[in-house]
């Protein structure tokens, strides 16, 4: 279906929207077929997997959107999902009596729009139309990526698995932060930028032919996405490759100073710290996770913010990438459930505290939707917030003090910047005093564009008042830490980012 | 029988379904989706559910009749059990495809024997009331009556 299609067929859509089902049992199939005609669905049905490939083959636009059973004897569901979102690039909701997570969790990551539990009930197809405008807004974006405009990723597409309400909510705030994002790219040249979706592809075919295999050509054919150059997809190989290594080294790294001092002069650092709550290697996450809520996932969000005025010394390949879900192959293991950070910091709902949750929100679910793939709203909203940001989060430094006597201190002092910055958050309101202290020192760390030293920072933390002194050196130090790891995500990140 | 009369027994009778956990609401969606259109969509599918069943209860006779017993195969059946009757809304039915498939797990096949049984017996039963059901139904609409809407009161 072409987008001018879709637009034409606006008024009467959803009504008429071409459904693939595939069900190897009779009676589902039946009832499924019947609930989706009560929506008014164009709907064909069909018991075998091989049989709905062959259909959706021969003409790749002749369904809007395909609903398939997970267990089928003749091919696993997963495996169908698989080719139909890297051949025909169709949403794909899965079906199933199993309500085991890692069910789910497997439709999310094949790349399924949604993932539906039997019995299947008539309130829920009634809004399955919605995966495919997405997917066509999606589509419609991509297509113009190449013409100069930067287009954001406009849609989660294929990571919501059981996500709707918040997943709405989520979306509103993801396009708007998008727009932004968009106008503040235009007098860029034209460059490729790796939304998600195209992220998600590229990850799919990765995976398909192995991480030690990949190479450009392959990937690139089987991604099979226009205006895609082997050159774009090598170079993002490449970045991705590094980022693998540098996530597997990062993870026993100790205090990365430098990596501090180049995150701080990055405008974004403040949210930088925020989103990427812990830079961490996945092992030192995993332990702060058990402790402490999931904010692990946040991490894979570090260096997802390609909108840092960075005037660090990296390199832009393409007029860079944006890195998309680097960390992925610890993104399986963060979860981040909304909930959690909320319990967790309940103190969020000062204003000043909002963005924060909003964007840490998005994150969560991002991270969560989607294995692979940090949302973009992290990097959208820092273009927003990055000023707040930064005062908050140093300014917030002091009270991770309070945070140090949780138990698990060190953990969760490791685990980061993510409770620091929603502890930053918190606290934000009740330590403006200390904001002073730390306003000056950030400023001074911002002026400097070139990546700064250890030294620098033991500098910058001793200069801050003496009472404090310590507890910002400590507190700092922790930064550091944490924005260490952030900051050699971010190198890669940036790298692989469109700079603003 | 008066028409009334039969109506009101096979409101009862349903009703008496519900309250016993036999049918749940399920079955109540796939009532509402039969219409003029569909006349004959809730015996359809049932039809097709218990072929299904029948079928699927046989090879999972069998199944556990082995010497050696093959989890894997019995698994998915009675996973696919469960999902049929979920979605027809045979309770009971489902109810017990969940005990079945959790000592499948254990591969413990004396009590996978005893599920298989409690899940012919729920099975049994449910296909019994259905088809009385539908003799209700069938003995309404021969006498020029309609059948009434199913109330969700109770």
């Amino acid at each position: 279906m072409t987008v001018e299609h879709d637009i034409e067929a606006m008024d009467q859509f959803p009504v008429g929207m071409r459904v693939l089902a595939v069900d190897d049992d009779q009676t589902c199939l039946r009832i499924l077929e019947t609930l989706l005609h009560r929506c008014q669905y164009h709907v064909t049905t069909t018991d075998k997997a091989q049989t709905a490939l062959e259909l959706l083959r021969e003409n790749k636009n002749k369904f809007d959107l395909v609903i398939s059973d997970v267990d089928m004897p003749d091919m696993d569901g997963f495996k169908l999902l698989e080719r139909v979102g890297l051949e025909m690039d169709s949403p794909v909701i899965m079906l199933s009596a199993h309500s085991d997570p890692k069910y789910v969790m497997k439709g999310v990551k094949h790349g399924a729009c949604d993932y539906m539990l039997k019995p299947v009930r008539i309130e829920e197809l009634k809004n399955i139309w919605q995966h495919v405008v997405r997917k066509s807004k999606f589509k419609k974006m991509k297509s113009i990526v190449t013409n100069g405009e930067s287009e954001g990723n406009s849609d989660q597409n294929g990571v919501r698995a059981n996500r709707k309400r918040k997943d709405q909510s989520e979306e509103e705030d993801e396009d708007e932060e998008e727009e932004e994002e968009q106008e503040r790219g235009n007098e860029k040249k034209p460059r490729v930028i790796w939304t998600r979706e195209l992220h998600n592809k590229f990850l799919a075919a990765v995976d398909h032919v192995g991480v030690k295999n990949a190479v450009p050509k392959k990937i690139l054919e089987l991604m099979n996405v226009d205006n895609l150059t082997r050159e774009n997809v090598g170079s993002h190989l490449q970045k991705f490759r590094l980022a693998l290594k540098k996530i597997n080294n990062e993870a026993n790294m100790a205090a990365a100073n430098s990596h501090f001092t180049q995150m701080s002069s990055l405008k974004g650092l403040g949210s930088f710290h925020h989103y990427r709550p812990t830079p961490l290697g996945s092992s030192q996450f995993h332990g702060g996770a058990a402790t402490m809520r999931h904010y692990p996932s946040n991490r894979t969000f570090a260096g997802m913010f390609p909108h840092f005025k960075s005037s660090l010394p990296r390199n832009h390949n393409d007029g860079g990438y944006m890195l998309q879900g680097k960390p992925f192959p610890s993104l399986e293991t963060l979860h981040i459930t909304n909930n959690n950070n909320n319990k967790a910091f309940p103190s969020f709902t000062s204003p000043q505290s909002s963005p924060l949750v909003a964007s840490s929100n998005h994150l969560v679910l991002e991270g969560h939707q989607q294995s692979s793939f940090p949302s973009f709203s992290p990097h959208l909203e820092i273009n927003k917030r990055l000023e707040d940001w930064s005062n908050a989060v140093y300014s917030n430094n002091i009270p991770q003090s309070n945070v140090h006597s949780k138990p698990d201190a060190l953990e969760w002092n490791m685990d980061t910047t993510k409770t620091t910055s929603f502890c930053r958050d918190t606290d934000f309101g009740s330590s403006n005093a200390a904001q002073a202290d730390f306003l000056d020192p950030f400023q001074m760390k911002q002026q400097h564009e070139n990546i700064l030293d250890p030294m620098t920072v033991a500098e910058l933390s001793r200069s801050s008042s003496a009472d404090e002194g310590l507890f910002m050196g400590q507190q700092k130090l922790e930064n550091n830490f944490m924005a260490s790891d952030a900051g050699s995500l971010d190198d890669i990140v940036n790298s692989m980012m469109t700079q603003v | 029988m008066e028409l009334a009369q039969m109506q009101k027994s096979l409101q009862d009778y349903t009703k008496s379904l519900f309250l016993e956990g036999v049918l749940d609401s399920q079955f109540l969606q796939l009532q509402q989706l039969q219409d003029e259109s569909n006349p004959d969509f809730v015996s359809q599918v049932v039809t097709l559910f218990f072929q299904d069943s029948d079928r699927i209860l046989n090879d999972l006779s069998l199944s556990l009749d082995q010497q050696v017993v093959d989890f894997k195969k019995v698994d998915p059946h009675v996973h696919q059990l469960k999902g049929s009757s979920s979605s027809i809304g045979a309770q009971r039915v489902k109810n017990a495809c969940v005990v079945f498939r959790s000592f499948c797990e254990q591969q413990n096949v004396e009590a996978c024997h005893r599920c298989l049984q409690q899940v012919k017996q729920e099975y049994y039963l449910v296909k019994n009331r259905l088809e009385t059901l539908f003799k209700l139904e069938q003995q309404i609409v021969a006498s020029g009556g309609m059948i009434p809407a199913m109330e969700l009161g109770f």
